[in-house]
């Protein structure tokens, strides 16, 4: 794997809502991420616990880290712009606190007229927290 | 509430029981859109998701979790130029520890999303 130092040659994402840190694997088809939850995640809710959608949007950026992998390997000098078409069959086990690490395997499926569908699994220590499967459009 | 106020506003609500009508503006000065994306304000799918939530725990007076989502499909792309008042339709139904709540976000052009999923209460 192509040694990558800067997560934001690889998402368009920005603070506030960059989340995620760093693509740690990546395969033709399947790609880990890991991020770490701040104590000022923008998602963090009243309960001071990760809010689901903050889980969505990690996976979702977390699939967008690994296309903007492969477009920068296809020679690509800024990262694809990704939108979430559809989220199917997403499940929250439970709601990561801050200090806490996600590390999430996406699964990517064939890319069919601009739409790709994939699957993520987002894990802390091994416990699995959400999973879901999301059709995303690359632009 | 994570997002009322600073990434919407509830500017009206209709309805009765557990379905209601929300009318929401979208606000433009809301942080998330220095980085999303920087110079081309679009609003998240998931802050649409969250506003869905947070109208169901107004509508059902519960604190709840989405615990799952069947369906969720993001049919056009919004932002608070494209679309600055949007209407939540929301409809909760008891069942388990929580509600099947259907929803959809919409204007008189068009539909953002539809929504199925259900949401735990949460009781601690």
């Amino acid at each position: 794997m192509m040694e990558i130092v800067d997560v934001t040659k690889l998402v368009p994402q920005r603070a506030p809502i960059l989340m995620v840190d760093r693509l740690t694997d990546a395969t033709d088809d399947v790609a880990v991420t890991g991020f770490v939850v701040k104590a000022d995640n923008y998602f963090l809710d009243d309960d001071g616990l990760l809010a689901e959608v903050g889980l969505i949007e990690h996976i979702a950026q977390s699939a967008s880290a690994f296309a903007g992998y492969k477009a920068l390997l296809a020679g690509a000098s800024e990262p694809p712009v990704g939108y979430i078409g559809e989220i199917k069959k997403f499940h929250c086990y439970r709601r990561p606190a801050p200090g806490e690490e996600l590390n999430t395997t996406i699964t990517m499926g064939a890319e069919v007229a601009g739409v790709t569908i994939i699957k993520g699994e987002t894990r802390v220590k091994g416990e699995t927290v959400a999973d879901t499967q999301m059709k995303i459009f690359i632009k | 509430m994570l997002l009322e106020n600073s990434y919407y506003k509830i500017i009206g609500r209709s309805g009765e029981g557990l379905d209601a009508v929300f009318r929401v503006a979208l606000l433009p000065d809301c942080e998330v859109y220095k980085g999303h994306f920087p110079g081309n304000p679009v609003s998240p799918g998931v802050c649409n998701i969250e506003t869905i939530k947070e109208c169901a725990m107004l509508l059902t007076g519960k604190r709840l979790v989405i615990d799952t989502i069947r369906q969720c499909r993001l049919t056009a792309v919004a932002s608070p130029s494209v679309c600055p008042e949007v209407e939540v339709t929301l409809s909760c139904s008891p069942v388990g520890k929580g509600f099947a709540v259907t929803a959809k976000i919409a204007d008189n052009e068009r539909t953002y999303m539809e929504y199925k999923g259900e949401m735990t209460v949460i009781t601690a």
